[in-house]
């Protein structure tokens, strides 16, 4: 590498050169136009394609990203790569970098802030399939290491290919271990190599980082810096799975089930779980299940929002260019044991260093350390801070509240008591509920304080996230106060008092003004039953006073979001405005009460309730009401809706004023336009003449503008149909922005979900104990959101295709492991094929190198979401485990894939055209089925079946188009449908203790084998000596009357064989003496010839095998030599490998040296 | 572990129709009890188990269990399949209950449409033929569905004989636009149907000429058809009706119905009908109050975006719809009013947050 340096160049300074050059110099300034004018016409063509193409490349179909752009979920960069090859100390070095701390143990993801308005989170993925799986359906970055030394490995293409049927992420390469190749030809021929293969995988120039020691356990500063800068500018295109699904990486898990329950349960009992992380994809909507890769489907009980734990700089200290130090520092890793604090599933452990004394204010305390500290401060225990804590519900209330404890709390605080008493240290056990307080409101408060808005805030929470259904509606009340729906409307409303300024305004007035009713209040909330049964004192004037509040709200508007999803209210009491006027006024029991009262007294309104029993969506007429259209008044009123009324109102259009003019300006205006007009109605109501002014003005400049524009820049002025997209997308992402922009997070939550970015606590329930249990923080847990339609089950028809890697082919009925969405599951397919369009047709096995379709059994996905397949998980199987992928076409609850079918027959009785075939069907009823079905023969004679005979059972007469021979066998070629099984097995590694070994549903061959079994034999299946008896064939006999008749040509020419001796035969041969003296002197020739032949091939013999004697020497004194220069060799290996052993053996953290 | 067993429950037989329709777009299984338990005919009637046939003729794998008694019903949706489907329609309803429930379905099938269904094609309860071609149609068409969307109106048919018959076409997508539909505009035109079948063909040209003496007065671009259908294609029994649709500028439209009763003049018939329109413009809005559900669940269905809307004052049947719909959905609506400053007038601005509904049903290549 150190070569020696070239000399640097120094320029003339004087001299023509110089002069030259000055020239040059002048000459070059500014664009030399000509300089890249074509020179020829085909060139100028030429550069312009090229140029447009160029243009075109830059295009990708626009796509809508949902995440929002100001808060936006920390970007998920993940490691990956085998054992061994330094991803942990990749991700130390990471971290170092952006924390300025030294991670010892790098468990789940780590989150950190790494710009002004950028966070990270990484997490390091292990080397089982199903980790590698789920890290790359939600990384966006993925850190590739490769092991420079050793090459590609097979998990690295396995992980490629996972990648690629779930949307590619961005990928940088991360070479190590480079320093372990001394030569520096061989490794700059490495990392040619390597960095060739990387872009065939990837795409040309992707890039590839060289990281060439380690150093104090990390990767080089510089490096790590360089590779931090170029994480930092990485831009993500949103992908298309990712941007329909909520989904969430947890960092932290937490177990809620009662350890009562669980002790009583062995341990067995399905558990209440909380997973805290960061939503990403989509808004996460409440009541959407979610999938948990390698446990389950499961139910969602709540979503809470949390304080973020890790978050981005704040307005203040954005006014600096750079990141300040302070905010360097903050790293979000609960599994990892950051400051020396880490949370497990039940307890949060905290290391302190070996002197830990109190007071010892220089030395820099630890996040565990503080924490000890601050609870050894505590004065008292909780039980007393309770005690203590005085909770008033109004800020008139004359008395606190008092817990009983015949009060059930909620299940958390019940959880949290018991915690304590179970845990043999005590202040640990408070020690950990006062930390979850605090990470649930973000707000330090007062221990008491905090437990009572526990208690009122809970339910009240709930009943945000689900649907509000049941807990306390009218309807389920038999007889219906005319009040009753009074007291719950009100009662709701405070429940709702979030929702917008003024009911919260409200709730406060309503408090204030019932002084009296302070102690009833009080009842109503230790018991909450007691209304439900006897009729408080306070409820009729609780009543009236909702009604008196009521009909005071009634004057400003409706709040009709409260009204339809917050109350109970019939849908006709809210449009009738009045809460309840008569005593059947709500529900449906109001329509009988109706029907049979009303029938014989009012006509009208006994049809009104008839109307509604039929479900109809024109409203019955009401001619009295039209009757008002006969005034001239009224009609008069209504121009001002049509285009001719211009004039007299605009309050909602300001166009349409100029007839015509208006109208047509109104069509042509879009999106802005609507806007502008929108303010100019809102301003001033006071001149009408300085209005229209304004109007006119304002609609003046607008065409002005736009004339302009299209007068400057023809071209700049119409958009083509991607810029037009993209705008269009702008504008909607702009109007969502918008949209819920002052609502409130509770009733935002409602309408549009939680957004991605918001740091959140699911709470899972049912979840299944061994999960708890066998709790690993290596292997990452992903929450993936459920649509609607995944939920369901139905038969999936996919393309497929095997891998070329892959060494077997795929055979129909053998269980397949699939990677489809969020899931990995493991189902049986049917491989097919479409027949020329008529039909689908069944594959026994996967055609080579090209797709074929399969179907199978599972849950449904999305068409066009991408797939990958595995014939087993496990690590241990040699070769390529990806053994094909593909893609989801179509979704139907019925399949319609055939076999083929082919029956036979044989016929036992021949006419002219007409044959009696049997053996093909066994009773006449099958064949009365196949009646008119296409049979052929063997040779190739087609028919048709005719008719079953009624004396052997399941024979027919058939038809064909020539006589057909006893010899030839009937077949009829027929289509068996067949249906996948319904077979769905899900891959619950996260289930087991042992993650990587997961065993599904086996092939048969596989248990016999385990099971030592052979396969059973058939007997008819045993192959034997096909016995084939001879056919004799009669000849061919032409009558004699016939062949007379026949011409020469056709006439049979056979002929008698020759009895007598031919010429050749019966001659006599006699030598003169002189050929006989030849032959025997040719005789003697040969003789000797034949002697001296043999005489030489017995010489050639000997001198083979002398040299074969030589030769053998020659070999076994060559062996010999080899088997010395082995010895030689291994001896001097044993000496290396014992000494290394010895070395590491010494000095086991000793680091690697750069050489 | 599938979640998908759980069967939302309802009661009644009110408002059955969207939720069958919300349980088969939705795919969740849905339970409905107390059908008429305390009638005299307990249960179901013949034409809601009528649509119950016709859902499971245009879906596949749909299971349909009708209690002993009739009065509970559990629906488990399978996929929705299209394709051509005829379907006979009770003459207890007209062919309009069963074609608002498929419009719903129609755009996310499997493959296109063609459903031809036979029975009553007027009546004064549910949508005619007449409005669903002229105004349901078009209320589609905001959301994209557009490309050969037709209803073909080849016979028609007046209760209580019907024996009239229309095709509906609807192309498929993969999913719906988003709205934002906040512009009422002004009424531009006005345009009408006045169709008799076996009466005097007089008689619709007496409806349109009373029509007009009340409308003449606002704009002068009406024009109102006169349709009389004659011989085979005009159905068993007499019957008339006009049906008005007033279009503004941007777009929007209103519509009104009168359909004839015996002893009623024909040109009160009129009367009614344009007086009802009058109101319904009157309402304001960019949405007729009868289609106000269609396009409200057709906003849920769009992308992950928010789509705007403005309506009049939700009608009964919408504000169920609406609760419906947060419990198949989960999707709840924004409404405020559109004036900010004048609440009470200016009708309301429905806005919400589409689930990114695709049609998964159909299928690619």
């Amino acid at each position: 590498m150190d070569e020696r340096p070239h000399k640097a160049h120094r320029p003339a300074q004087s001299g023509a050169k110089a002069e030259k050059k000055a020239k040059g110099k002048e000459k070059q300034k500014g664009f030399n136009e000509k300089a890249f004018a074509p020179k020829s016409g085909r060139r100028a063509e030429r550069q312009g394609r090229r140029n447009v193409e160029r243009d075109q490349t830059r295009l990708h179909v626009p796509l809508v990203n949902r995440t929002p752009d100001d808060t936006p979920p920390p970007v998920i960069v993940a490691v990956v790569g085998p054992p061994g090859v330094g991803k942990t100390t990749l991700l130390k070095s990471l971290v170092r970098r952006y924390t300025k701390q030294t991670l010892n143990d790098v468990k789940g993801p780590i989150t950190v802030v790494s710009g002004k308005n950028k966070r990270l989170t990484f997490i390091e993925c292990n080397n089982d399939l199903s980790s590698m799986i789920d890290i790359g359906k939600i990384a966006d970055l993925v850190l590739l290491t490769i092991d420079g030394s050793f090459g590609f490995e097979m998990e690295t293409f396995e992980f490629l290919n996972v990648l690629q049927s779930h949307g590619f992420p961005k990928v940088i390469g991360v070479l190590t271990h480079l320093d372990l190749i001394k030569k520096a030809a061989t490794l700059r021929a490495t990392k040619k190599a390597l960095k060739k293969r990387f872009w065939t995988e990837i795409y040309q120039g992707a890039k590839l980082f060289y990281l060439s020691g380690v150093l104090n356990g990390r990767y080089p500063d510089t490096e790590i810096l360089n590779l931090s800068r170029f994480i930092s500018v990485m831009k993500f295109r949103p992908l298309i799975f990712r941007n329909t699904h909520p989904y969430l990486l947890a960092d932290r898990l937490e177990d809620l089930t009662p350890r009562e329950t669980i002790r009583a349960s062995n341990g067995k009992t399905d558990r209440t779980i909380t997973l805290y992380g960061y939503l990403r994809g989509t808004n996460y909507r409440s009541g959407m299940s979610v999938h948990v890769p390698g446990v389950g489907d499961l139910r969602v009980k709540s979503v809470e929002v949390l304080g973020d734990p890790c978050p981005l700089p704040t307005e203040e200290s954005e006014k600096r260019r750079r990141l300040s130090e302070k905010r360097k520092l903050v790293v979000h890793a609960p599994m990892s044991d950051v400051g020396g604090v880490t949370y497990d599933k039940d307890a949060v452990w905290i290391n302190v260093p070996g002197s830990f004394t109190r007071g010892n204010a220089d030395v820099p305390q630890g996040e565990g350390e503080q924490m000890v500290l601050d609870l050894q401060d505590a004065g008292e225990t909780l039980d007393d801070a309770v005690a203590k804590s005085q909770i008033r519900l109004f800020g008139s209330s004359s008395r606190p509240i008092t817990v009983t404890p015949g009060e059930d709390d909620d299940s958390e605080v019940g959880y949290d008591d018991e915690e304590g008493s179970e845990l043999e240290d005590d202040e640990e056990g408070s020690e950990l509920d006062e930390d979850e307080d605090g990470e649930g409101s973000g707000v330090e408060d007062v221990d008491g304080e905090e437990w009572a808005e526990d208690e009122e805030g809970q339910p009240h929470d709930r009943g945000r996230s689900g649907p509000r259904r049941g807990m306390r509606t009218i309807g389920s009340l038999p007889s219906v106060d005319p009040k009753r729906g009074d007291v719950e409307y009100a009662e709701s409303d405070s429940d709702m008092g979030e929702l917008d300024g003024d009911a919260a305004q409200r709730r406060v007035t309503f408090a204030d003004e019932k002084v009296d009713f302070e102690a009833e209040d009080e009842d109503r909330v230790s018991g909450e039953e007691r209304e439900e049964e006897g009729v408080p004192r306070w409820k009729e004037n609780l009543s009236m006073q909702a009604a008196k509040e009521f009909s005071s709200r009634r004057k400003q508007s409706k709040d009709w979001m409260k009204l339809i999803y917050a109350t109970s209210l019939s849908s006709e009491a809210i449009l009738r405005d009045e809460p309840s006027q008569s005593p059947s006024d709500n529900g449906q029991d109001e329509e009988r009460g109706d029907d049979e009262e009303l029938f014989t007294i009012k006509t009208k309104s006994a049809l009104v309730g008839d109307v509604e029993d039929m479900d109809m969506t024109k409203e019955r007429v009401n001619e009295e009401e039209l009757k008002r259209w006969e005034d001239e008044e009224l009609l008069e009123n209504l121009r001002r809706c049509f285009i001719t009324g211009g004039a007299q109102g605009d309050e909602d259009a300001g166009a349409g004023g100029e007839g015509d003019d208006g109208y047509e300006d109104l069509e042509g205006g879009d999106f802005e336009d609507l806007e502008a007009t929108g303010n100019s109605g809102e301003p001033d109501e006071g001149d009408p003449e300085a209005k229209k002014a304004v109007e006119l003005a304002k609609k003046k400049e607008l065409l002005k503008r736009k004339f302009d524009e299209q007068y400057d820049d023809p071209e700049s002025a119409k958009m083509d149909f991607y810029e037009e997209k993209k705008d269009e997308m702008a504008r909607q992402l702009q109007l969502n922005k918008e949209e819920f922009e002052g609502v409130d997070a509770a009733s935002r939550a409602l309408v549009e979900g939680y957004r991605p970015g918001t740091y959140v606590r699911l709470e899972l329930a049912d979840v299944p104990c061994e999960f708890v249990e066998h709790f690993d923080p290596h292997y990452p847990i992903v929450v993936g959101g459920l649509l609607p339609s995944e939920e369901r089950f139905g038969y999936v028809q996919v393309r497929i295709k095997r891998h070329r890697w892959y060494a077997k082919t795929l055979k129909t009925n053998d269980p397949l492991i699939l990677s489809v969405g969020w899931r990995r599951f493991q189902t049986v397919p049917i491989y097919s094929l479409d027949d020329h369009s008529i039909r689908m047709r069944m594959l026994k096995y996967t055609p080579e190198h090209m797709h074929c379709y399969a179907t199978f059994y599972g849950p449904v996905s999305a068409p066009n979401t991408g797939f990958c397949a595995f014939n087993s998980l496990s690590s241990h199987v040699a070769g390529f485990r990806v053994s094909a992928t593909g893609v989801v076409l179509d979704i139907d609850r019925s399949v319609k894939i055939v076999k083929k079918l082919k029956l036979t027959g044989v016929p036992y009785k021949i006419f002219k055209n007409t044959a009696f075939i049997r053996n093909m069907f066994n009773t006449s009823l099958e064949v009365a089925k196949f009646e008119g079905a296409n049979v052929k023969t063997v040779s190739g004679i087609r028919g048709q079946i005719k008719k079953a005979l009624s004396k052997p059972e399941g024979a027919f007469r058939a038809t064909f188009e020539d006589k057909v021979l006893m010899s030839d066998l009937v077949f009829l070629r027929a289509w068996y449908s067949i249906q996948p099984r319904k077979f769905y097995n899900p891959v619950t590694s996260l289930l087991l203790s042992d993650k990587s070994h997961w065993i599904g549903m086996r092939l048969t061959g596989e248990v016999r084998r385990v099971q030592g079994l052979h396969a059973p034999i058939n007997a008819d299946s045993t192959y034997k000596p096909v016995e084939r008896p001879a056919r004799r064939f009669n000849t061919l006999k032409i009558p004699r009357k016939l062949q007379a008749n026949l011409p020469y040509a056709s006439k049979p020419k056979l002929m008698k064989p020759q009895h007598k001796q031919t010429y050749m035969q019966k001659r006599a041969v006699v030598f003169e003496p002189e050929e006989k003296k030849a032959i025997a002197l040719l005789q003697q020739i040969r003789a000797l010839r034949k002697d001296q032949v043999a005489r030489r091939k017995e010489k050639q013999g000997e001198r083979k095998k002398a040299r074969k004697k030589k030769a053998e020497k020659e070999e076994s004194r060559k062996v010999e030599k080899d088997r010395e220069k082995r010895k030689e060799v291994m001896r001097i290996a044993g000496i290396k490998s014992k000494r290394e052993t010895e070395r590491e053996e010494g000095g086991g953290s000793r680091k690697r040296r750069k050489t | 572990m599938a979640l998908s067993g759980t069967a939302l429950h309802f009661s009644t037989h009110q408002y059955l129709r969207h939720r069958l329709v919300l349980s088969v777009l939705s795919g969740k299984p849905v339970k409905i009890d107390k059908i008429r338990p305390e009638d005299k005919n307990p249960g179901l009637r013949d034409y809601e188990v009528s649509l119950l046939r016709l859902l499971e003729k245009v879906t596949n794998g749909t299971v349909i269990e009708i209690s002993y008694t009739g009065t509970a019903v559990l629906l488990k949706p399978g996929v929705i399949s299209g394709g051509s489907v005829i379907h006979e329609c009770p003459p207890s309803r007209s062919i309009g209950y069963f074609l608002e429930a498929v419009i719903m379905l129609a755009p996310f099938a499997k493959s296109p449409f063609q459903l031809t269904l036979r029975g009553i094609t007027t009546d004064d309860r549910d949508l005619s033929v007449d409005l669903i071609r002229t105004v349901t149609l078009p209320h589609l068409q905001l959301f994209g569905v557009s490309d050969g969307l037709e209803l073909r109106i080849k016979k028609r048919g007046s209760p209580p004989g019907g024996g009239g018959e229309i095709q509906f076409l609807c192309p498929i997508v993969k999913q719906v636009k988003t709205l934002n539909f906040v512009d009422q505009g002004k009424i531009k035109r006005i345009r009408g149907i006045a169709h008799a079948v076996r009466v005097s063909p007089q008689f619709s040209n007496r409806m349109i000429e009373a029509s007009r003496s009340v409308l003449n007065r606002y704009i002068p671009d009406i024009y109102l058809y006169s349709d009389v259908y004659k011989g085979q294609e005009s159905g068993k029994s007499p019957g008339y009706a006009l049906s008005l649709l007033a279009e503004s500028t941007t777009g929007a439209l209103h519509c009104s119905e009168a359909v004839s009763q015996p002893g009623v003049a024909p040109e009160d018939i009129a009367l009614i009908a344009t007086r009802s329109l009058l109101s319904e413009i009157q309402k304001g809005g960019c949405v007729d109050g009868k289609h106000q559900s269609l396009v409200l669940l057709m906003m849920v269905l769009g992308s992950e975006d928010v789509g705007r809307c403005r309506m009049g004052e939700p009608t009964p049947r919408t504000i169920q719809f609406l609760r419906d719909v947060k419990e198949f959905f989960g999707t709840s609506f924004k409404i405020v009013p559109a004036n900010p400053s004048e609440p009470t007038s200016g009708g309301l601005l429905f806005s919400c947050y589409g689930t990114g509904y695709m049609n998964i049903n159909r299928s690619i290549a």
